[in-house]
């Protein structure tokens, strides 16, 4: 029946092939998988009664919030925004010119490796420990969660942006150097026209990271949202702690709206991101 | 010598005026410095007093360079149980956050009204620090790695859904039009057509989840989620910087390998 | 069931696009079972509008299609949806001017795609897919001659070949009505008459209906036994291929005969 499409007699079929590689590596990630699942210290007949309780928790928080301390989160909330700003800021002076020295043909080589390290170094200790190890020289204040906002932004800035600029179109930086440019003229008239939208966006991408890792540092006591949260925790003040959900919640969203508004604006020159062509 | 580069014959044109970009240009510095200013008000920037208390602080800093290698056994069930939270909530949140993304892009969800839902509880959870979900996640599973995994999985969601649907936007919806064109239905389509176009950025998005989750399950052990975290707390409030230094040489060799390693797996399995 | 083929029957149809635009107007046709039809005009005529209603990816505003047992009606009459319109779709093969492959999958897994209506949800949801569709997906990549390729990924294809894996897909559906939506304008001329080669003899052999819209008015009269000219919208011209001299064009096109419409790059037939 099949072979009614075909004219003539069916030829030999290809075998499927199989890769020795990728077997051995799923084999090797399942095991891995199977191991945390076995090893692991939790209780999952816990995980019975979760959805009870987490309806319970649900209903104690927002059924309904405490509006009575909405003053307070609110200002918390606008100093946790300040903190995330001034890091930002800090962190994108700092990084934009060691961007430029830790790309490749840009600087040398002696030079681009110990920065790309530095920014791993930076990239893998989270902004938390950051703030405690900055904590021991500045003291507990919100300026210390900047701090430590910064130096955290450094590491991802630092990537994204010598990564951009290694990625420029090839086209204007020969341009240049045809016409006897140096390294500045290069920079400047190569590299920067090319990658700017890309590294704008990204400076403002870091912004509503540092927005929410702000929160995070208040549990350390830099002061914020963190802060007045984990205080409402610990004494169980559950219809608060779902005011300052909300609030939190509000108020990153509307971050990221606006943040994303200017992103788009600087890479597709509209406000609203643009329908995928059909 | 002349600078005229056209001939002499020619009628020399009108130079057109330079679009005068600069009001906006100073209009906008001006807005970002106020708000700057603003800020810096508002989080004390307070530059002498680090200058002050640099003094102090040098002994703490010498004491940070000494890591207590001796700690180190002490430290091996909180490591491990990091890396355990780390694959965990990676192998979940993937399983669960594929069919999500399809129900998260508007290439493969044909329903306007579904698909902004899906969309608005994303953003929703994902603007929230996964360190407040473990907080309240830990008054409601109690203290240890479970109470961290549901935190980190409702994390990872967000975020894998997130960028997985946007790459199934932007890819070439061709061979679902043909799928759909030899009477698929969209799941039937989608599965075969666009689900082996987006595997490979899915792949990469999971190993990039498994990197971010190895970095917040140190963190979110800060208020009892377990994890190293929860070693950090203890010697941090009792300041034994030697351990501490220790605890965070730990978590910076873990990252670094493990990140290694994944960018190899990447490069095989991709 | 074998590839039985199905008359095709347009009564009055129109369609008009929401931003306003007339895509066909008042389109009466009866193709029946078997025919290889070529359909040319302008870009812009309604030649891709007109193809696509055929399987209901474009809704007619009015009048109504039939093709075999099913019917399509403009606003107001019943409409063809959920698991009809799949039945009808997948009686009717659709080749793309852009192949629209799945570029990173293999070869075979594309052309199993036109078996999907076929194939139980779970079937697909594990890429299990049955021994006898395997064999068919194997017996359409013979008919285009590319089964040595099944376990390729498709993007390592050329153009070409990318195509015939798309009629191969079509021919796995087992389909009455093959629909092409300008199949040979992604490729270079000699590759261009081995697909409309392929096709002409999908339709001789195995009595498909095959509908082509081409751009190249030498491919049209050499690969199709009737040739139907659309103008805005309008059929101008319905007959043999034979019957179509240069005055007939000069009337579906508006303008004389250039050697941009042709293949072979001369101003003549």
């Amino acid at each position: 029946m099949a072979t009614l499409i075909a004219q003539q007699q069916p030829t030999a079929r290809p075998v499927k092939p199989t890769t020795q590689l990728r077997t051995t590596l799923w084999l090797l990630v399942s095991l891995i998988v199977v191991a945390a699942f076995w090893s692991v210290q939790i209780k999952w007949s816990s995980l019975a009664d979760f959805p009870s309780q987490l309806i319970k928790y649900l209903g104690l928080m927002l059924f309904p919030p405490d509006w009575s301390k909405f003053g307070e989160a609110f200002k918390a909330t606008i100093l946790s925004v300040q903190m995330a700003w001034i890091g930002t800021i800090l962190g994108i002076i700092v990084s934009f010119p060691l961007s430029f020295l830790a790309s490749r043909g840009l600087a040398p080589r002696a030079v681009n490796a110990p920065l790309r390290f530095i920014f791993a170094v930076i990239r893998a200790v989270p902004e938390v420990v950051i703030a405690i190890l900055i904590l021991s020289v500045t003291g507990l204040t919100p300026f210390t969660g900047a701090l430590a906002l910064a130096v955290g932004s450094i590491g991802t800035l630092g990537k994204w942006g010598y990564e951009a600029f290694e990625g420029v179109d090839p086209g204007p930086k020969e341009a240049v150097r045809s016409t006897g440019g140096g390294t500045l003229a290069l920079i400047r008239w190569g590299v920067w026209p090319s990658a700017a939208p890309e590294v704008l966006s990204f400076w403002l991408y870091r912004f509503e990271i540092n927005v929410r890792a702000s929160a995070i540092l208040g549990l350390i006591g830099a002061g914020g949202i963190g802060k007045m949260l984990q205080d409402n925790v610990q004494f169980r003040n559950w219809d608060a702690v779902g005011m300052l959900l909300v609030v939190v919640v509000v108020v990153t969203m509307a971050i990221d709206q606006i943040s994303g508004a200017v992103r788009n604006k600087l890479i597709h020159g509209t406000w609203r991101a643009p329908r995928r062509a059909s | 010598m002349s600078t005229s580069l056209s001939s002499p014959t020619q009628h020399r044109h009108e130079r057109p005026t330079k679009p005068k970009l600069g009001a906006k240009y100073a209009a906008a510095t001006a807005v970002l410095l106020i708000i700057t200013i603003w800020a810096g008000i508002g989080v004390q920037v307070d530059l002498p007093a680090i200058a002050a208390n640099w003094r102090n602080a040098t002994t703490n800093i010498v004491q940070l360079l000494q890591p207590d290698y001796g700690f180190f056994p002490k430290t091996i069930p909180a490591l491990l149980e990091t890396l355990q939270m780390a694959v965990i909530a990676t192998v979940i949140s993937s399983a669960l956050s594929l069919p999500l993304a399809f129900l998260a892009s508007r290439a493969t969800n044909p329903r306007p009204k579904l698909l902004a839902a899906v969309r608005f509880l994303m953003n929703m959870i994902r603007s929230v620090p996964d360190i407040l979900f473990a907080s309240i996640l830990v008054a409601v599973v109690g203290v240890g790695a479970l109470s961290g995994i549901m935190a980190l999985v409702l994390f990872n969601i967000s975020i894998i859904v997130k960028l997985v649907s946007e790459s199934l936007d932007g890819e070439d919806a061709g061979a679902q039009e043909a799928a759909l064109a030899a009477g698929a239905s969209w799941p039937k389509a989608n599965r075969a057509a666009m689900l082996p176009q987006i595997l490979p950025s899915f792949a990469s998005q999971v190993l990039y989840t498994f990197e971010l989750n190895i970095r917040a399950s140190t963190v979110i052990g800060l208020v009892g989620a377990g994890g190293l975290g929860i070693l950090i707390d203890n010697v941090r409030s009792f300041f034994r910087y030697h351990e501490l230094s220790l605890i965070i040489l730990e978590i910076l060799v873990l990252v670094l390998v493990l990140e290694a390693l994944s960018a190899w797996l990447r490069k095989k399995l991709v | 069931m074998e590839h039985t083929a199905a008359d095709i029957r347009f009564s009055d149809v129109s369609v008009t696009y929401p931003n306003g635009y007339t895509g066909l107007k008042t389109i009466d046709l009866n193709i029946p079972a078997g025919e290889m039809v070529g359909i040319v005009g302008l870009s812009g005529a309604g030649k891709s509008t007109l193809i696509r209603t055929i399987n209901g990816l474009v809704p007619i505003t009015s009048g109504s299609i039939t093709v075999g047992a099913h019917q399509l009606n403009g606003r107001g009459g019943a409409q063809l949806r959920g698991k009809d319109l799949r039945e009808l779709r997948s009686n009717v093969g659709m080749v793309f001017q852009s192949f629209n492959l799945a570029k990173r999958t293999t070869v075979l897994n594309n052309v199993l795609m036109g078996r999907l209506y076929h194939t139980s949800a779970w079937r697909i949801l594990l890429g299990a897919w049955k021994n006898d569709d395997v064999e068919l997906a194997m017996s359409a990549l013979e008919r285009v001659e590319i089964v040595p390729k099944a376990y390729e990924k498709a993007s390592s294809l050329s153009g070409g070949q990318q195509q015939r894996v798309a009629i191969a897909r079509t021919l796995a559906q087992r389909p009455q009505v093959i629909l092409a939506d300008e199949p040979v304008a992604s490729l270079d001329p000699p590759t261009s008459h081995v697909v409309m080669r392929d096709l002409q003899r999908i339709n001789a052999d195995l009595g498909i209906t095959v509908m082509v819209n081409l751009h190249f008015l030498d491919l049209a009269r050499r690969y199709s036994d009737r040739l139907i000219g659309l103008r805005s919208g309008e059929v101008v011209f319905d007959g043999a291929g034979a019957d179509a001299d240069e005055s007939v064009f000069e009337n579906i096109y508006g303008r004389s005969l250039t050697a941009e419409d042709v293949l072979d790059g001369q101003a003549v037939l």
